[in-house]
Parts: structure tokens; sequence; C-alpha cells
């Protein structure tokens, strides 16, 4: 089996991309069965697409969670976020109504495959 | 030229320069700040240099120069700033002399700037703040919100331009029209804000925006569109107030009007309508055109009102469209489409409907009507027209 852990954490003041990785939890990271990892840009970097009758709607900032729950995650490579957007649309408009996604740059990962 | 007036004319430019040196926008406007205040302190001495953008784009580079070597954070800047970081700084009196070799990319900037990514109010601060040179004091006194608030609010949106990596680009073709819009959008709301409030004046902001643009991207007929509308709106500010209240259209004192700025205007507008495309922006220049004819062609203003409905979907269209429709067949007519529109919060709405009943005789419900539109009414000129009018209700 494999599993996504969903890491939440509360809104904080300083530069996440200024503070390093805990090297007790590095150490977790590193192990074998840890398939890939990544942490996040702040919340304010987020940008979320709503498909709209075929028309996809952008909006500033992170989804705000209501009765939809998380269903899935994707990673991609883009050179930019206007990049990054044209792949989060395309796949939007294949998703089922309601669907919205919201783009998160990664600061930093590890993928090592399952 | 004084240094105010220099600032003013350089400062997009030097900071879109330096925003593709250096590729980041804090660290580019941080830069910029610090070579306007050495020019501040040095021209008046030693004189203004014959290139000054140059002079401040270079003197604001080694200064960035500077502080990336303290911070001993090279890495991933672009291979020219790489090489100027071997090389030391360079006197800015060693640069070129001819403005013509430092880039002009203010188009970049200001695509960046109004990115559909970024919230709208946060895209209209940047655009303020990047191109127009205003302060953020100046922004947050123009929106009325604090100056903390205001300056959070460009601190964020410059983080995420860094952070999620919006492009310092001008869009490809596919995208053009989209997110032309979205910049013109921008600026017609920063000079509607003008209008209405009356405090720094962004209506001349939003002209000197326009002006850029127009001669950036001279082909673009909805940028000469844009511009001629408001540049003929503009041209009736002075008319527009006597004694400190609204002046509508037809009893305005034309004597008033800046001739120069219409001429402007209008030679625009011809410009824009040989491109044979019919946006909103040239649809409405048009219409802002007829206004200023008298006897006004009210036909033909409820024509492309109708058109300019149809292409935005707009309820105020409607609106503007049911005053020119009340001039044709009578203020019931006019009555029967506001009747149709979903526009309650909206203060004209009121007005305009106040007016139509007063026209029609209704006098209780014009005066409900006008009630309604002084609760809305946002601006002081405003309510004392308005306080008039329901006095002789």
């Amino acid at each position: 089996m494999q599993y996504a852990l969903l890491a939440y954490a509360p809104p904080e003041e300083t530069d996440r991309a200024a503070r390093p990785i805990p090297g007790t939890l590095a150490a977790l990271l590193d192990r074998p069965h840890v398939t890939g990892w990544a942490r996040l840009h702040a919340e304010e970097s987020a940008t979320t697409l709503r498909n709209d009758d075929g028309r996809v709607l952008l909006t500033d900032g992170p989804f705000i969670d209501s009765k939809e729950y998380l269903a899935g995650l994707f990673m991609i490579e883009a050179g930019n976020l206007d990049g990054a957007l044209a792949i989060a649309r395309e796949l939007l408009l294949q998703a089922r109504p309601g669907v919205a996604i919201e783009v998160r740059p990664i600061l930093d990962g590890c993928f090592r495959g399952a | 030229m004084a240094l105010d007036a220099v600032f003013r004319d350089q400062w997009g430019r030097v900071l879109a320069t330096l925003i593709g040196i250096l590729g980041d926008i804090e660290l580019a406007e941080d830069a910029a700040a610090e070579a306007f205040a050495i020019a501040a302190e040095r021209w008046p001495g030693d004189g203004e240099p014959a290139n000054p953008a140059g002079w401040l784009v270079r003197t604001a580079r080694n200064r960035a120069i500077d502080q990336l070597r303290r911070q001993q954070v090279l890495a991933g800047k672009t291979t020219l700033l790489a090489r100027d970081l071997e090389a030391g700084p360079q006197p800015p009196e060693a640069l070129m002399d001819d403005a013509a070799t430092i880039p002009d990319e203010r188009l970049e900037l200001i695509f960046t700037c109004c990115h559909p990514a970024l919230a709208l109010e946060a895209q209209v601060a940047l655009t303020l703040r990047a191109l127009g040179g205003l302060s953020t004091d100046e922004i947050a006194l123009a929106f009325l919100v604090p100056s903390e608030t205001m300056s959070k609010r460009l601190t964020r949106a410059k983080h995420k331009i860094r952070d999620a990596g919006i492009p310092f680009a001008v869009p490809p073709d596919h995208q053009l029209p989209d997110r032309l819009a979205a910049v013109l959008a921008v600026v017609y709301l920063i000079f509607n804000h003008g209008w209405g409030g009356g405090r720094v004046d962004l209506a001349a902001e939003a002209i000197h925006l326009g002006r850029a643009l127009a001669g950036l991207m001279p082909d673009e007929p909805e940028i000469l569109a844009l511009l001629a509308l408001m540049l003929l709106h503009d041209a009736r500010k002075t008319a527009r107030l006597r004694d400190g209240q609204v002046v509508p259209l037809d009893d305005q004192d034309r004597a008033l009007w800046d001739t120069r700025q219409i001429d402007e205007g209008r030679a625009l507008l011809q410009r824009a309508m040989t491109r044979r495309r019919t946006g909103p922006y040239l649809l409405q220049a048009a219409i802002a055109d007829l206004h200023l004819y008298q006897p006004r062609d009210w036909r033909q203003i409820a024509a492309l009102y109708e058109t300019l409905a149809q292409q935005t979907g707009s309820p105020i269209v409607e609106m503007n469209r049911a005053i020119a429709v009340a001039e044709i067949d009578g203020p019931e007519a006019g009555l029967a489409i506001l009747d149709r529109l979903d526009l309650d919060h909206y203060r004209y709405f009121h007005s305009t409907r106040a007016d139509l009943l007063r026209r029609a005789g209704r006098r209780s419900e014009a005066h409900h009507a006008y009630r309604r539109a002084l609760d809305l009414a946002q601006t002081e000129p405003e309510q004392r027209f308005l306080q008039n009018r329901l006095d002789q209700a």
C-alpha cells in the first residue's frame, strides 16, 4: 500500500524559505519507506483554479475548505507559474464538476519513487 | 528638470530594467530607491547626468551588487550580473550615453503587476507603485486604507510573484488579448477611482499609464481607445464641479472644458477606429465623444450602448442605455429598462432612476429614490447635488 501524509501548519510570521528542516526531521525523511516529500511555499503563494461551466476562473490565495474534501495531488514541473497554470487548467477541465485545484510552488523536496 | 519630475519620469523604466537584471522585485526596488536617494544628494551639486536613466540603473546595480556580495547569495542570478560581480561596481558615469541601450522593460513589468493570479486590489497597488512611482503612503491614502495595510498588501504580492514564479514577460500571442484586457481593466479602475474620490490625482496617474502603454504597444486599438476615453472624460474635470457640487453635463460651462485634451482624445479615437476591431473601450470612447456634442445624438448613443451591452453583458451599460432611450422615447421607456436591472447596490442606479421618475412626474417615488441615492453617495459633491434635487422633489 502507498499512503499520502498531509501536513497542516498554523500561520507563521517567519519566512519558510529561510528556515531549514530540523536535523531530526531530515533524518526521518531519509528513511527508505519515505518515497517522496515536498515542503510547500507559504499559502500566500497559492493560486486556485475553479471550473465555471468550462470557463476556468483564477483566484489569488489558497482553496478555502468548505464541503469539498482533499481528493488527490499532482506533482508537475513547469518553467513558471503560467506553465503550471496551463497544466492545472488542462487537468481541471478533465476532472468532474465542482473540483478545484490549488497550485502551490514547492520550496524543496525529494522524490525517490515507490 | 526637477528631481521630482525625473523620478516620476524614470522610476518605472529604471525599476523594470533592474528587475530584468536582478530577477527580484524587492531587491530591484530597494536598489532603485537607494539610487534615487543618491541622485537627490549629488545632482543638485554635480549637475544632472546626460543620461539620467542610465546613471540611475548603473548606480542601483552597483548597490545591488554590493548588497548581494555582503549577503553572499550569488547563486541563481543572471550571467550578466555574475560578470558584474566579478568585475565589481563600475562608476555610473562610465555608462553608455545613449538611452536606447537600456532596454525598456516596462511592458514586462506591467504584465507582471497585472497578472491574474494576483488579487485585483494587489494588481492596482503594485501598478501604481512600480509603474507610477507612487509611495506606499500615497497609495494607501488614495484607497483610504491604513499605510500598514497597503504595505502588507504590496509585500505579499511581491512575495507571491517571487515564490510562485509569476513570469516577468510579455505574454505569448494566444494569451495576449486576455492579459491585455486585465492590464486595461486595472488602468481604468485607477482612473475611475480618481474621478469618484478626488484625493491623490489617480485620474492623472491612469492617463500617465495609458500614455506609457500607448507608446509601448502603439498598434493595440483598445489601448488607444482607453487613453482616448480617459482624456475625453478628464477634459471635463474642471466643469464637473461648481460650488462643491456635481454639475450634470448639460449644465456644465463648456468654456471650462480642456479643448486640447478633447482634440488629443479624438485623434486617438480616430487612430483606434482605423484598426477595424470594436472592443469595449473603443465603444465607450466613441460614446464619450458623442456626449460632447450639442445637441447630443441620442439615437447613436443608444445604439452604441446596445452593442456594448451585448459585448459585456453589463447591467451598468444597460442602465446608461436606459438614459439614452429616455431621451428618445420619454422617461417611462427608460424606466421600463431600469426595472429589469438588478443594481440595487449601485449608487448611480438610484440617482438615474430618481431623475427619470422626477421627469415622469412620479414625485413620491422620485423622492424615495433620491433618498436611497443619497444614502449610497460616497463623496460630498455628490451628496450636495442629490440633497439639492431631493429638496426640490
